[in-house]
């Protein structure tokens, strides 16, 4: 546990200091990857490390949509929806979002045909990334698709449970969708 | 050569022109710059231009515009936040929501809620059109006409018309709220409102009373007739607040009650100074926006402008029954200001009064007249007489102000937009205390049971919950609340015979 808090910081710090180094050189690619890897490594904590353990494993918390509400724990994919807000209260030159061909929530199915082919490849080539160019409200983005995994029973239930969910067969280790990263080439 | 006619229109033109450059930079009667009507409640602050318009003359148009909605939140982001908003301003923000943005620009508040268009403006202040939702919910994944069955025959002007979505708030309206509160009776078994209960059986410390021979004050001031008897027997009597405490506030002591400063109507500000929970709350709604402390405050003209009459008429600091929009009685006063004391009365020992009769001293509609006699009054009446428990009766401020909150936190809110417009906005914090879902639904969406104040039965019903519960049955899955160990809830859900056909 302890060695992987440690790897999402350096990944913090590593990514804080060259994401905005894009415009001096670094490919955008590199960017993206590094921004992937600190979005997961945060994604897949929060995921095992507070949701796993305390609602399944414990089970002394729940974790529900309706965290206000319920007075429980968020999902993990408002989690990272949070952080994807949070980063755009500081900066527009980037942006993320966690995507599916089958979203529970369908605003969270893919809106643009990059997306849709993103999604889809990364689905069918298990390991692989999508990367791309497209043009969205006039302006050019660079576009990263990495896989999203199913990584603890957690995701798995909710998924495979949750009535407005459109695949109901998740095992932990399936590609579920797909982070997706974009950044303003101009 | 020009003609003296087109000199002389010039000359009036540029004096015009100055005149208006004059009253808007520097000061002066800002009426006429007014490109229209005002809506409700925002004509309290017409004239103080620059509370909304912040953007330096001049600015660029993107610059004024953003500007200019971000006073919105400045008194709404509160409200907003505590609605959970449905639609914040961030879900548009974002280079993959650009085509939505190219729709409907929902990142700022005066695309669907634009000022001075009278012609155009609907409750709520809404100005955008009644289908607005088609703008995203009718494509691809977002359309609802193909996902939802039971909504492929409805028109998108229904959507936040029917009682069944609002754009912002949706807190008692979420399918899964529908669900968890479906087959609640009409009226709960001893219904009594949560936080009025808490509020009218609060305990004041018992050693602090104050007596009517312990008041401290002027000799004129005590010899007033009344007033003495009238404190003696007032919460702040009881809660050990002597004259001094408002009248004499600047005071570092107060030996005597004679040496020092004696005000004899005390302002908001000492009020506020103890309730400082209703007087932030008071700022932000309709009786009291003009105190909010974002309003911008008049612009000080140097003196010799005032003497050439381009001064700021200085806007009043408190918001007269005379410019209401809304129907008041014939002889309420209409230069009577709303501070504190038009409703309360601080020395009179009859604290519910503020509750009801205040409000129906000036307010004179069809919802008002109809209160006395209606069932929620009789709840009332009932209370007051001892024969129905704290919390039972129904009051005006029940709905319109009720008390919110717990322990140091519990006040009652005074700002009446956050149960006002939409009104199932009242749903969670007042109505779900002492009716069900089902049925708050269906008398809230009923405009003339409204005006009745309730007198009847609903005669709509809003088929929301009816909805949810076939869906949730029909998923066989969970209602998006994992339990414990991920136990399904499908258990607990309403069973509904055929449910699935009829969706289908």
């Amino acid at each position: 546990m302890k060695r992987r808090t440690l790897m999402t910081a350096a990944g913090l710090v590593l990514a804080a200091t060259t994401a905005g180094a894009a415009a001096d050189g670094l490919p955008f690619r590199k960017v993206a990857d590094m921004l992937y890897r600190v979005m997961s490594a945060d994604r897949e904590v929060y995921t095992r490390m507070v949701v796993q353990r305390l609602t399944v494993d414990r089970d002394i918390l729940t974790a529900s949509e309706h965290f206000e509400d319920d007075e429980a724990l968020p999902l993990p994919a408002q989690m990272f929806r949070f952080g994807a807000e949070a980063v755009m209260d500081h900066t527009e030159e980037f942006s993320h979002a966690l995507l599916s061909l089958h979203p529970i929530n369908r605003k969270n199915g893919p809106g643009t045909e990059l997306e849709k082919r993103g999604l889809e490849h990364v689905a069918g080539n298990p390991g692989e990334n999508f990367y791309g160019e497209e043009e969205l409200g006039g302006e050019r983005y660079f576009a990263a698709v990495y896989p999203d995994y199913a990584v603890v029973e957690a995701c798995v239930a909710c998924h495979n449970n949750h009535k407005d969910s459109s695949r109901t067969d998740l095992e932990v280790g399936d590609v579920m969708g797909g982070i997706v990263i974009r950044i303003a080439m101009d | 050569m020009p003609s003296k006619t087109i000199v002389w229109l010039a000359g009036a033109g540029l004096l015009g022109a100055a005149y208006v450059a004059a009253t808007m930079v520097v000061g002066g009667d800002r009426r006429m710059l007014l490109i229209g009507k005002t809506t409700d409640a925002h004509h309290q602050i017409e004239t103080v231009c620059e509370t909304c318009h912040a953007a330096p003359p001049f600015a660029d148009a993107a610059v004024a515009r953003k500007a200019l909605n971000g006073t919105c939140l400045d008194c709404h982001e509160a409200g907003l936040k505590a609605a959970g908003d449905s639609h914040s301003r961030k879900l548009f923000r974002g280079s993959r929501m650009a085509v939505f943005r190219d729709r409907l620009d929902a990142r700022l508040c005066t695309n669907c809620h634009a000022e001075h268009r009278p012609g155009i403006t609907r409750a709520g202040a809404v100005t955008v059109a009644t289908d607005f939702c088609v703008a995203c919910h009718s494509e691809g994944g977002q359309d609802v006409r193909k996902h939802r069955p039971s909504h492929a025959d409805l028109a998108f002007d229904t959507c936040a018309s029917a009682g069944c979505h609002n754009y912002h708030d949706n807190r008692a309206l979420y399918e899964d709220f529908l669900v968890e509160h479906a087959g609640g009776a009409e009226h709960a078994p001893s219904p009594v409102h949560g936080p009025t209960v808490r509020l009218r059986t609060r305990e004041l410390p018992p050693d602090k009373s104050l007596g009517r021979g312990e008041a401290v004050a002027p000799a004129a001031a005590l010899a007033v007739p009344g007033v003495l008897d009238d404190w003696a027997g007032s919460g702040h009597a009881a809660a050990g607040v002597n004259c001094a405490a408002c009248h004499a506030a600047d005071a570092d002591a107060m030996p005597d009650g004679t040496s020092v400063p004696w005000i004899d109507a005390p302002p908001m500000e000492v009020c506020g100074s103890c309730h400082e929970l209703q007087t932030q709350s008071f700022s932000g709604g309709r009786h009291g926006m003009r105190g909010h402390p974002r309003i911008a405050r008049p612009r000080a003209s140097g003196p010799w402008l005032k003497w050439v009459g381009l001064a700021d008429p200085v806007p009043p600091e408190h918001m007269t029954v005379g410019e209401a929009r809304l129907p008041m009685r014939p002889e309420a006063d209409p230069d009577r200001i709303l501070d504190c004391g038009a409703c309360h009365r601080p020395h009179d020992a009859d604290i519910v009064r503020a509750a009801v009769e205040a409000c129906a001293s000036c307010h004179d509609d069809p919802h008002t007249r109809a209160y006395f006699g209606s069932p929620h009054h009789r709840l009332r009446q009932a209370e007051l007489a001892g024969a129905a428990p704290p919390g039972a009766g129904v009051t005006c401020a029940t709905c319109h102000m009720p008390g919110t909150g717990r322990g140091k936190a519990l006040a009652t809110d005074h700002n009446q937009n956050d149960t006002l417009r939409p009104n199932g906005k009242m749903i969670r914090p007042v109505c779900l205390d002492c009716h069900g879902l089902g049925f708050s639904l269906d008398a809230l969406a009923d405009a003339g049971l409204i005006g009745r104040n309730f007198n009847g039965a609903p005669a709509v019903h809003v088929e929301s919950i009816d909805w949810a519960v076939r869906r949730a049955a029909g998923a066989g899955r969970d209602a998006g609340r994992p339990l414990p160990g991920n136990q399904s809830r499908q258990s607990q859900l309403p069973s509904i015979e055929s449910s699935q056909e009829e969706e289908q």
